[in-house]
Protein backbone atom coordinates (compact mmCIF):
# COMPACT_ATOMS: atom_id res chain seq x y z
CA UNK A 1 0.00 0.00 0.00
CA UNK A 2 1.50 3.29 -1.37
CA UNK A 3 0.14 6.82 -0.74
CA UNK A 4 0.07 8.78 -3.61
CA UNK A 5 2.68 11.88 -2.21
CA UNK A 6 4.62 13.53 -4.33
CA UNK A 7 8.07 13.20 -2.80
CA UNK A 8 9.97 15.96 -3.00
CA UNK A 9 14.07 17.03 -1.95
CA UNK A 10 14.44 19.64 0.61
CA UNK A 11 17.18 21.66 2.44
CA UNK A 12 15.86 21.15 6.10
CA UNK A 13 14.31 18.48 7.44
CA UNK A 14 11.23 19.58 9.47
CA UNK A 15 10.25 22.45 6.65
CA UNK A 16 10.40 20.33 4.03
CA UNK A 17 8.65 17.51 5.52
CA UNK A 18 5.62 20.17 6.06
CA UNK A 19 6.17 21.53 2.69
CA UNK A 20 5.46 18.16 1.55
CA UNK A 21 2.78 17.56 3.55
CA UNK A 22 0.78 20.73 2.80
CA UNK A 23 1.60 19.76 -0.72
CA UNK A 24 -0.40 16.48 -0.23
CA UNK A 25 -3.53 18.28 0.71
CA UNK A 26 -3.26 20.63 -2.45
CA UNK A 27 -1.76 23.81 0.02
CA UNK A 28 1.49 25.12 -2.10
CA UNK A 29 3.84 27.28 -0.31
CA UNK A 30 7.35 27.12 -0.54
CA UNK A 31 9.93 25.58 1.65
CA UNK A 32 11.57 29.24 2.96
CA UNK A 33 8.01 30.25 3.46
CA UNK A 34 7.00 27.14 5.98
CA UNK A 35 9.92 28.22 7.59
CA UNK A 36 9.41 31.69 7.94
CA UNK A 37 5.71 31.01 8.81
CA UNK A 38 7.04 28.28 11.37
CA UNK A 39 9.50 31.06 13.07
CA UNK A 40 11.77 28.42 12.43
CA UNK A 41 15.41 30.60 12.82
CA UNK A 42 16.43 31.08 16.15
CA UNK A 43 20.02 30.34 18.28
CA UNK A 44 20.75 29.00 21.39
CA UNK A 45 24.03 27.81 23.36
CA UNK A 46 23.37 25.62 26.44
CA UNK A 47 26.58 24.62 27.83
CA UNK A 48 24.85 22.59 30.53
CA UNK A 49 22.81 20.58 28.18
CA UNK A 50 24.76 18.06 26.33
CA UNK A 51 23.89 16.20 22.98
CA UNK A 52 26.31 13.01 22.99
CA UNK A 53 28.63 14.71 25.12
CA UNK A 54 29.34 18.45 23.54
CA UNK A 55 27.40 21.69 24.94
CA UNK A 56 24.05 22.15 22.46
CA UNK A 57 24.06 24.51 20.13
CA UNK A 58 20.98 24.92 18.03
CA UNK A 59 20.16 27.20 14.55
CA UNK A 60 16.76 26.33 14.69
CA UNK A 61 13.78 26.52 17.62
CA UNK A 62 12.55 23.17 18.82
CA UNK A 63 11.77 20.42 16.73
CA UNK A 64 8.37 20.07 15.97
CA UNK A 65 7.04 23.89 16.15
CA UNK A 66 7.44 24.89 12.37
CA UNK A 67 4.24 21.93 12.21
CA UNK A 68 2.37 23.57 15.02
CA UNK A 69 2.85 26.85 14.24
CA UNK A 70 2.37 27.04 10.14
CA UNK A 71 -1.17 24.44 10.53
CA UNK A 72 -2.03 27.05 13.21
CA UNK A 73 -1.69 30.13 11.62
CA UNK A 74 -3.57 28.07 8.31
CA UNK A 75 -5.92 26.69 10.31
CA UNK A 76 -5.79 23.45 9.59
CA UNK A 77 -6.38 21.12 11.96
CA UNK A 78 -3.91 18.35 12.81
CA UNK A 79 -3.03 15.30 15.97
CA UNK A 80 0.05 14.86 17.61
CA UNK A 81 0.47 11.87 19.30
CA UNK A 82 3.35 10.03 21.56
CA UNK A 83 3.18 6.97 23.17
CA UNK A 84 4.96 4.90 26.54
CA UNK A 85 4.66 1.59 24.46
CA UNK A 86 6.63 1.07 21.28
CA UNK A 87 3.74 -1.67 20.15
CA UNK A 88 1.41 1.03 20.26
CA UNK A 89 2.88 3.65 18.99
CA UNK A 90 3.49 1.21 15.59
CA UNK A 91 -0.51 0.09 15.60
CA UNK A 92 -1.56 3.59 15.75
CA UNK A 93 0.73 4.54 12.91
CA UNK A 94 -0.92 1.43 10.94
CA UNK A 95 -4.16 2.65 11.76
CA UNK A 96 -3.67 6.08 10.16
CA UNK A 97 -1.59 5.22 7.55
CA UNK A 98 -4.45 2.32 6.55
CA UNK A 99 -6.71 5.65 6.65
CA UNK A 100 -4.82 7.15 3.73
CA UNK A 101 -3.23 10.01 5.33
CA UNK A 102 0.29 10.36 5.33
CA UNK A 103 2.26 10.70 8.83
CA UNK A 104 4.88 12.49 9.47
CA UNK A 105 7.67 11.52 12.58
CA UNK A 106 10.30 12.77 14.56
CA UNK A 107 13.14 9.83 15.08
CA UNK A 108 16.89 9.63 15.95
CA UNK A 109 19.28 10.05 13.51
CA UNK A 110 21.32 6.89 14.67
CA UNK A 111 19.56 3.51 13.44
CA UNK A 112 18.40 4.90 10.29
CA UNK A 113 19.88 2.36 8.20
CA UNK A 114 19.97 4.19 4.54
CA UNK A 115 21.68 6.94 6.08
CA UNK A 116 25.59 6.63 5.46
CA UNK A 117 27.08 5.45 8.70
CA UNK A 118 29.56 9.10 8.90
CA UNK A 119 26.03 11.01 9.14
CA UNK A 120 24.64 8.57 11.78
CA UNK A 121 24.66 10.22 15.23
CA UNK A 122 22.61 10.25 18.51
CA UNK A 123 20.54 12.82 17.74
CA UNK A 124 16.64 12.47 18.39
CA UNK A 125 15.86 15.60 15.90
CA UNK A 126 15.22 14.32 12.45
CA UNK A 127 11.96 14.21 10.65
CA UNK A 128 10.67 12.27 7.66
CA UNK A 129 7.64 10.99 6.45
CA UNK A 130 6.22 7.57 6.37
CA UNK A 131 3.37 7.43 2.84
CA UNK A 132 3.50 3.82 2.78
CA UNK A 133 4.18 0.48 3.77
CA UNK A 134 5.25 -3.10 1.91
CA UNK A 135 4.95 -6.59 3.12
CA UNK A 136 7.55 -5.73 6.30
CA UNK A 137 8.77 -2.34 5.27
CA UNK A 138 7.45 1.34 5.41
CA UNK A 139 8.09 3.40 2.53
CA UNK A 140 10.01 6.70 3.64
CA UNK A 141 10.08 9.99 2.43
CA UNK A 142 13.13 11.54 4.11
CA UNK A 143 13.28 15.13 2.20
CA UNK A 144 17.38 14.74 2.88
CA UNK A 145 17.30 12.20 0.04
CA UNK A 146 16.26 12.82 -3.35
CA UNK A 147 14.57 9.52 -4.04
CA UNK A 148 12.48 7.45 -1.28
CA UNK A 149 13.77 4.95 1.01
CA UNK A 150 12.08 1.97 2.92
CA UNK A 151 12.94 1.09 6.42
CA UNK A 152 12.02 -2.54 8.07
CA UNK A 153 9.24 -2.15 10.91
CA UNK A 154 11.92 -3.33 13.43
CA UNK A 155 14.58 -0.40 12.49
CA UNK A 156 11.26 2.24 12.43
CA UNK A 157 10.62 1.05 15.96
CA UNK A 158 14.16 1.52 17.01
CA UNK A 159 14.35 5.17 15.57
CA UNK A 160 11.38 6.33 17.03
CA UNK A 161 12.26 5.17 20.71
CA UNK A 162 15.77 6.25 20.28
CA UNK A 163 17.43 7.51 23.68
CA UNK A 164 19.28 10.57 24.49
CA UNK A 165 19.26 14.12 24.88
CA UNK A 166 15.15 15.03 24.16
CA UNK A 167 13.92 11.12 23.06
CA UNK A 168 11.12 11.53 20.03
CA UNK A 169 9.26 8.88 22.48
CA UNK A 170 7.27 7.58 19.21
CA UNK A 171 6.04 11.39 18.28
CA UNK A 172 3.75 11.25 15.17
CA UNK A 173 1.84 13.81 13.84
CA UNK A 174 -0.76 14.42 10.96
CA UNK A 175 -3.19 16.51 9.64
CA UNK A 176 -7.19 15.53 10.13
CA UNK A 177 -8.96 18.08 8.46
CA UNK A 178 -7.92 21.25 5.84
CA UNK A 179 -12.09 22.32 5.78
CA UNK A 180 -11.09 25.81 7.68
CA UNK A 181 -7.88 26.72 5.75
CA UNK A 182 -7.29 30.17 5.18
CA UNK A 183 -5.40 31.46 2.05
CA UNK A 184 -1.92 32.87 3.33
CA UNK A 185 -2.26 36.56 4.08
CA UNK A 186 -0.27 39.92 4.82
CA UNK A 187 -1.28 39.35 8.25
CA UNK A 188 0.38 36.02 9.32
CA UNK A 189 3.59 36.64 7.37
CA UNK A 190 4.08 39.97 9.92
CA UNK A 191 3.01 37.73 12.75
CA UNK A 192 5.35 35.42 11.95
CA UNK A 193 8.04 37.85 11.73
CA UNK A 194 7.20 39.57 14.79
CA UNK A 195 7.09 35.92 17.01
CA UNK A 196 11.38 35.39 15.10
CA UNK A 197 12.09 38.85 16.24
CA UNK A 198 11.05 38.19 19.61
CA UNK A 199 12.96 34.86 19.62
CA UNK A 200 16.13 36.69 18.18
CA UNK A 201 16.29 39.83 20.82
CA UNK A 202 13.99 39.59 23.29
CA UNK A 203 14.32 36.63 25.28
CA UNK A 204 15.87 37.46 28.81
CA UNK A 205 18.83 34.99 28.70
CA UNK A 206 22.21 35.37 27.74
CA UNK A 207 22.06 32.01 26.00
CA UNK A 208 19.36 32.96 23.85
CA UNK A 209 18.73 34.65 20.18
CA UNK A 210 21.10 36.72 18.58
CA UNK A 211 22.94 37.72 21.83
CA UNK A 212 23.75 33.77 22.56
CA UNK A 213 26.17 34.02 20.21
CA UNK A 214 28.22 36.84 21.96
CA UNK A 215 27.82 34.37 25.03
CA UNK A 216 29.08 31.20 22.49
CA UNK A 217 32.26 33.94 21.47
CA UNK A 218 33.02 33.92 25.34
CA UNK A 219 32.52 30.42 26.32
CA UNK A 220 34.66 30.13 23.08
CA UNK A 221 37.52 31.59 24.57
CA UNK A 222 37.58 29.42 27.77
CA UNK A 223 37.57 26.57 25.68
CA UNK A 224 41.15 25.62 25.44
CA UNK A 225 41.69 25.91 29.16
CA UNK A 226 38.54 24.55 30.10
CA UNK A 227 38.68 21.25 27.75
CA UNK A 228 42.35 21.36 26.33
CA UNK A 229 43.12 21.72 22.86
CA UNK A 230 41.77 18.75 21.75
CA UNK A 231 38.25 19.20 23.65
CA UNK A 232 38.34 22.81 22.13
CA UNK A 233 38.58 21.12 18.88
CA UNK A 234 35.66 18.78 19.44
CA UNK A 235 33.79 21.61 20.52
CA UNK A 236 34.52 23.74 17.52
CA UNK A 237 33.83 20.54 15.46
CA UNK A 238 30.13 20.18 16.93
CA UNK A 239 29.43 23.88 16.44
CA UNK A 240 30.52 23.42 12.96
CA UNK A 241 28.58 20.55 12.30
CA UNK A 242 25.37 21.98 13.48
CA UNK A 243 25.70 25.19 11.38
CA UNK A 244 26.48 23.26 8.03
CA UNK A 245 25.54 19.62 8.35
CA UNK A 246 23.13 18.67 5.16
CA UNK A 247 19.68 20.01 6.56
CA UNK A 248 20.08 23.57 7.48
CA UNK A 249 20.07 25.24 4.03
CA UNK A 250 23.21 26.91 4.44
CA UNK A 251 24.95 29.33 7.47
CA UNK A 252 22.36 28.03 9.85
CA UNK A 253 19.33 29.02 8.14
CA UNK A 254 20.18 32.48 7.77
CA UNK A 255 20.32 31.78 3.36
CA UNK A 256 16.74 30.12 3.94
CA UNK A 257 15.06 33.26 5.84
CA UNK A 258 16.51 35.75 3.70
CA UNK A 259 15.06 33.55 1.01
CA UNK A 260 11.68 33.99 2.91
CA UNK A 261 12.29 37.67 3.48
CA UNK A 262 12.74 38.24 -0.04
CA UNK A 263 9.49 35.81 -1.17
CA UNK A 264 7.42 38.76 1.67
CA UNK A 265 8.91 40.95 0.25
CA UNK A 266 6.91 40.46 -2.78
CA UNK A 267 3.95 38.81 -1.60
CA UNK A 268 3.55 42.05 0.71
CA UNK A 269 4.91 44.79 -1.97
CA UNK A 270 7.44 45.85 0.77
CA UNK A 271 10.96 46.66 -0.83
CA UNK A 272 12.08 47.34 2.46
CA UNK A 273 12.11 43.59 3.42
CA UNK A 274 14.02 42.48 0.60
CA UNK A 275 16.80 45.04 1.83
CA UNK A 276 16.72 43.03 4.95
CA UNK A 277 16.88 39.94 3.05
CA UNK A 278 20.11 41.32 1.74
CA UNK A 279 21.81 41.81 4.74
CA UNK A 280 20.67 38.77 6.21
CA UNK A 281 22.99 36.86 3.65
CA UNK A 282 25.87 39.33 4.27
CA UNK A 283 25.52 37.81 7.58
CA UNK A 284 25.10 34.29 6.04
CA UNK A 285 28.63 34.97 4.44
CA UNK A 286 30.28 35.91 7.80
CA UNK A 287 29.04 32.64 9.22
CA UNK A 288 30.48 30.75 6.38
CA UNK A 289 33.75 32.87 6.85
CA UNK A 290 33.90 31.47 10.25
CA UNK A 291 33.46 27.66 9.55
CA UNK A 292 36.01 28.29 6.99
CA UNK A 293 38.39 29.91 9.70
CA UNK A 294 37.20 26.97 11.88
CA UNK A 295 38.10 24.29 9.72
CA UNK A 296 41.64 24.88 10.19
CA UNK A 297 41.63 23.81 13.64
CA UNK A 298 40.87 20.24 12.25
CA UNK A 299 43.46 20.22 9.24
CA UNK A 300 46.51 21.12 11.63
CA UNK A 301 45.99 20.63 14.98
CA UNK A 302 47.86 24.14 15.79
CA UNK A 303 47.40 26.38 13.12
CA UNK A 304 49.52 29.36 12.26
CA UNK A 305 48.28 32.41 13.02
CA UNK A 306 44.42 31.65 14.25
CA UNK A 307 43.29 31.62 17.52
CA UNK A 308 39.92 30.75 19.27
CA UNK A 309 39.97 34.65 20.34
CA UNK A 310 40.31 35.59 16.67
CA UNK A 311 36.75 33.26 15.94
CA UNK A 312 35.48 34.46 19.09
CA UNK A 313 35.70 38.02 17.52
CA UNK A 314 34.28 36.86 14.47
CA UNK A 315 31.09 35.45 16.08
CA UNK A 316 31.11 38.82 18.09
CA UNK A 317 30.44 40.63 14.87
CA UNK A 318 27.96 38.32 13.66
CA UNK A 319 25.84 38.55 16.81
CA UNK A 320 26.27 42.69 16.87
CA UNK A 321 24.84 42.81 13.22
CA UNK A 322 22.15 39.98 13.74
CA UNK A 323 20.80 41.91 16.75
CA UNK A 324 20.37 44.73 14.51
CA UNK A 325 18.94 43.57 12.08
CA UNK A 326 16.45 41.88 13.85
CA UNK A 327 15.30 44.90 16.00
CA UNK A 328 15.07 47.21 12.64
CA UNK A 329 12.82 44.20 11.25
CA UNK A 330 10.80 44.09 14.32
CA UNK A 331 10.40 47.86 14.24
CA UNK A 332 9.58 48.24 10.19
CA UNK A 333 7.09 45.71 10.90
CA UNK A 334 5.15 47.13 13.91
CA UNK A 335 5.51 51.13 12.79
CA UNK A 336 5.00 50.64 9.26
CA UNK B 1 26.35 33.84 -1.42
CA UNK B 2 26.01 33.60 -5.24
CA UNK B 3 24.86 30.87 -7.21
CA UNK B 4 28.28 30.18 -8.33
CA UNK B 5 29.99 30.03 -5.18
CA UNK B 6 27.99 26.92 -4.29
CA UNK B 7 30.43 24.75 -2.99
CA UNK B 8 30.28 21.18 -5.29
CA UNK B 9 33.96 20.63 -4.28
CA UNK B 10 34.70 17.92 -1.94
CA UNK B 11 32.33 15.22 -1.88
CA UNK B 12 32.71 13.39 1.43
CA UNK B 13 30.09 11.29 1.50
CA UNK B 14 29.22 8.44 -1.12
CA UNK B 15 25.69 7.46 -0.61
CA UNK B 16 24.19 4.41 -2.20
CA UNK B 17 22.46 5.31 -5.36
CA UNK B 18 19.32 4.49 -4.24
CA UNK B 19 18.95 7.07 -1.21
CA UNK B 20 21.36 10.19 -2.94
CA UNK B 21 21.41 11.72 0.16
CA UNK B 22 22.54 15.67 -1.07
CA UNK B 23 22.53 19.19 0.48
CA UNK B 24 20.66 22.13 -1.09
CA UNK B 25 21.81 25.37 -0.51
CA UNK B 26 19.87 29.00 -1.14
CA UNK B 27 21.90 31.25 -3.13
CA UNK B 28 21.46 34.50 -5.05
CA UNK B 29 21.50 34.27 -8.91
CA UNK B 30 22.86 37.56 -11.20
CA UNK B 31 19.16 39.30 -10.75
CA UNK B 32 19.62 39.23 -7.16
CA UNK B 33 16.67 36.66 -6.79
CA UNK B 34 16.90 33.34 -4.10
CA UNK B 35 17.13 30.23 -5.84
CA UNK B 36 17.70 26.36 -4.40
CA UNK B 37 20.80 24.46 -5.74
CA UNK B 38 22.22 21.02 -4.82
CA UNK B 39 25.01 20.78 -3.62
CA UNK B 40 27.43 18.19 -3.50
CA UNK B 41 29.69 18.66 -0.11
CA UNK B 42 32.23 21.34 1.42
CA UNK B 43 35.44 20.84 2.61
CA UNK B 44 34.89 22.63 6.26
CA UNK B 45 32.02 21.05 6.90
CA UNK B 46 34.10 17.66 5.70
CA UNK B 47 36.57 17.95 7.72
CA UNK B 48 34.63 18.72 10.59
CA UNK B 49 32.52 15.43 10.25
CA UNK B 50 35.77 13.75 9.51
CA UNK B 51 37.84 14.87 12.86
CA UNK B 52 34.66 13.87 15.00
CA UNK B 53 34.88 10.37 13.40
CA UNK B 54 38.72 9.94 13.92
CA UNK B 55 38.65 11.36 17.29
CA UNK B 56 35.57 8.80 18.48
CA UNK B 57 38.02 6.02 16.80
CA UNK B 58 40.94 6.84 18.94
CA UNK B 59 38.63 7.32 22.48
CA UNK B 60 37.36 3.49 21.13
CA UNK B 61 41.21 2.74 20.71
CA UNK B 62 42.28 3.95 24.06
CA UNK B 63 39.31 1.99 25.77
CA UNK B 64 40.18 -1.46 23.86
CA UNK B 65 43.65 -0.94 25.50
CA UNK B 66 42.38 -0.94 28.89
CA UNK B 67 39.80 -3.88 28.07
CA UNK B 68 42.81 -5.50 26.70
CA UNK B 69 44.76 -4.57 30.43
CA UNK B 70 41.64 -6.10 32.12
CA UNK B 71 40.35 -2.67 33.55
CA UNK B 72 36.75 -2.57 31.24
CA UNK B 73 35.02 -4.82 30.54
CA UNK B 74 34.31 -5.61 26.02
CA UNK B 75 30.78 -3.73 26.88
CA UNK B 76 32.84 -0.18 27.58
CA UNK B 77 34.82 -0.74 24.15
CA UNK B 78 31.69 -1.47 22.03
CA UNK B 79 30.04 1.43 23.81
CA UNK B 80 32.68 3.83 23.36
CA UNK B 81 32.98 2.67 19.23
CA UNK B 82 28.89 3.66 18.96
CA UNK B 83 29.46 6.50 21.16
CA UNK B 84 26.67 5.53 23.63
CA UNK B 85 26.76 6.51 27.01
CA UNK B 86 25.52 4.47 30.21
CA UNK B 87 22.54 6.73 30.14
CA UNK B 88 21.15 6.17 26.63
CA UNK B 89 22.52 2.27 26.91
CA UNK B 90 19.80 2.13 30.00
CA UNK B 91 17.35 3.52 28.20
CA UNK B 92 17.78 0.95 25.29
CA UNK B 93 18.01 -2.21 27.72
CA UNK B 94 15.94 -0.96 30.61
CA UNK B 95 18.65 -1.90 32.91
CA UNK B 96 19.50 1.00 35.30
CA UNK B 97 22.41 3.41 34.62
CA UNK B 98 24.08 2.11 37.97
CA UNK B 99 24.12 -1.27 36.55
CA UNK B 100 25.27 -0.77 32.85
CA UNK B 101 28.49 0.80 34.43
CA UNK B 102 28.70 -2.04 36.77
CA UNK B 103 29.10 -4.06 33.68
CA UNK B 104 31.84 -1.99 32.34
CA UNK B 105 33.86 -3.74 34.38
CA UNK B 106 35.44 -7.55 33.74
CA UNK B 107 34.12 -9.12 37.31
CA UNK B 108 30.49 -8.19 36.61
CA UNK B 109 30.22 -8.74 32.53
CA UNK B 110 31.61 -12.55 33.18
CA UNK B 111 28.84 -12.96 35.57
CA UNK B 112 25.93 -12.03 32.94
CA UNK B 113 23.50 -14.37 31.77
CA UNK B 114 22.93 -15.22 27.96
CA UNK B 115 19.17 -12.82 28.13
CA UNK B 116 20.85 -10.37 29.50
CA UNK B 117 24.05 -10.40 26.90
CA UNK B 118 21.71 -10.45 24.04
CA UNK B 119 19.79 -7.37 25.51
CA UNK B 120 22.64 -5.31 25.56
CA UNK B 121 23.75 -6.80 21.90
CA UNK B 122 20.79 -6.15 21.10
CA UNK B 123 20.59 -2.67 21.68
CA UNK B 124 24.12 -2.00 19.98
CA UNK B 125 22.65 -4.14 17.11
CA UNK B 126 25.30 -6.83 17.08
CA UNK B 127 25.20 -10.57 18.07
CA UNK B 128 26.24 -11.82 21.24
CA UNK B 129 29.68 -13.45 19.95
CA UNK B 130 30.49 -9.86 18.71
CA UNK B 131 29.65 -8.54 21.72
CA UNK B 132 31.99 -10.47 23.92
CA UNK B 133 34.77 -10.67 21.61
CA UNK B 134 36.84 -7.18 21.11
CA UNK B 135 37.88 -6.95 17.19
Amino acid sequence: MEINFEHGHGAHCESAVVRNLLNFYGIRLSEPMVLGLGAGIFFCHLPFFKVSGYAMTSFRYISGRIFSDVTKTLGIEYRKHSFKDPDDAMAKLDEVLLGGTPVGLRVGMYNLTYFPKEYRVHFNGHNLCVIGKDGDDYIISDPIGQNKNKLSAADLKKVRYAQGALPPNGSMYYITSTKNCKPLNAGMIEKSIIKTCYNMTHIPLPMFGAKGIAYLARRMRKWEKLFGKRGAALNLAQVIRMLEEIGTGGAGFRFMYAAFLQEASELLNRPGLNQFSMELTAVGDLWRDFSYNAARFFKQRDPEGLTYEDLAVKLEVISARELDIFKRLENSIKHG
Amino acid sequence: MKVKDVPQDDSFVQPDRDVNLCGRLFALDDDGKYQEVPSAGWSPRNEAVRFAWNSRKEEAGQVREKVLSGKYSPLAFHMARAMMTSGMMAGYTGFSRRNINKFCKPKHFASLDSEALSKLAGALNMSVEELISID
